[in-house]
């Protein structure tokens, strides 16, 4: 076997086998060449010393409060309608139903409660009579006066006491 | 679909026990591995609540084409390699006034190591982390992924968005350069 030194393809082969890679070149050839080239030898356990320091480096532990303060900006930035909405997505028909006709749904219903001066109850009839009554036109009014003139006038006629009564 | 995946899924679905699920599974991993690359706890804390606010913020419009540690790895280095790029670890550093270098406080053991063993473990770590620091950012992902998150070639290649061969000559050099410093710890 050649020196897998020689080339950057079987350094990186060795490498691969000095780092637990899988696809290394054949196992009984590689350590072979390794119990006979000193080179190699060196280089496989330098990499295997490098790889044991790097063992050494422990990362510290996550703080306590980590999950808190992630869940506290997740609450910050998430709007009141996602807030308002998330229940129902829970809800056991929730998944069944769109998110969009859930929204549309509660944007109805808003504006049929909401909606003012609009009754869904139709109004009596008398108020219909009454409200048509207090919409008099000025001719209307015109002609009543006259009426009640004339009534008037007829009135005196008839009666006999009356001081103006030409019958 | 991979188990984290279908998790995501959930999530999109507005399943806030799932993404529970996903930060308990994937908190430990990413943080340390901000850690080792930022070489600050608070900066890698930073990042990592900005990592999973990213994921979280991306619920709606997750597709799973990938793995989902790829994914999660990729934000992740994403998010690094722009701190290290901006300077923010050095100017958070100074600002939390760390004298430890960011060296985290090591947990003992219930061995209960002698003094001159925790001096030497703590030379030891000191070494290892000032060989990685000196790594360029694009070298000490690859080499972090593949040592401490145990990735494979493709994975790391994936996350870094480039190919194997370009991934097995960053590590290659990598390597070469912390056998030049680390070598003598045998």
């Amino acid at each position: 076997m050649d020196c897998p030194l020689q080339s950057r393809e079987g350094a990186q082969l060795l490498l691969e086998r000095c780092t637990g890679g899988a696809h290394a070149a054949p196992a009984g050839d590689l350590v072979r060449h390794i119990a006979e080239c000193a080179v190699c030898r060196a280089f496989t356990e330098q990499q295997r010393s490098v790889w044991e320091a790097m063992d050494t480096w422990e990362a510290a532990p996550v703080s306590a409060d980590f999950d808190q303060r992630l869940y506290r900006r997740i609450a910050a930035q998430t709007s009141w309608w996602e807030r308002l909405l998330l229940p129902l997505r829970q809800a056991s028909f929730g998944r069944s139903i769109p998110a969009a006709a859930m929204a549309g749904l509660l944007v109805m219903a808003g504006i049929v409660l909401v909606r003012p001066g609009v009754s869904p109850v139709a109004p009596p009839a008398r108020a219909v009579e009454h409200a048509q009554g207090e919409t008099l036109q000025p001719e209307q009014v015109e002609y009543t006066l006259d009426s009640m003139e004339v009534l008037e006038e007829f009135s005196q006629r008839v009666r006999p006491d009356a001081p103006e009564s030409k019958l | 679909m991979d188990l984290d995946a279908e998790l995501m899924l959930r999530v999109k679905e507005g399943d806030g026990e799932s993404f529970a699920l996903l930060l308990g599974k994937h908190r430990s991993p990413v943080i340390h591995f901000l850690f080792r690359m930022v070489q600050s706890q608070a900066v890698a804390e930073e990042l990592a609540q900005e990592v999973f606010l990213r994921v979280y913020r991306s619920r709606n419009t997750y597709v799973p084409t990938a793995k989902f540690t790829t994914w999660l790895f990729r934000i992740a280095t994403h998010l690094a390699l722009n701190a290290l790029r901006d300077g923010k670890s050095e100017r958070l550093q100074e600002r939390l006034d760390d004298d430890t270098g960011g060296v985290p406080a090591r947990q003992v053991s219930d061995r209960s190591p002698t003094v001159e063993q925790k001096l030497v473990h703590q030379a030891k770590m000191e070494e290892v982390r000032r060989a990685i620091a000196v790594l360029p950012a694009k070298q000490r992902a690859a080499v972090l992924m593949h040592k401490y998150q145990e990735m494979e070639y493709s994975q790391i290649a994936k996350v870094l968005s480039c190919s194997e061969s370009a991934v097995k000559s960053l590590l290659f050099r990598a390597y070469e350069t912390l056998r030049a410093r680390l070598a003598h710890m045998a």
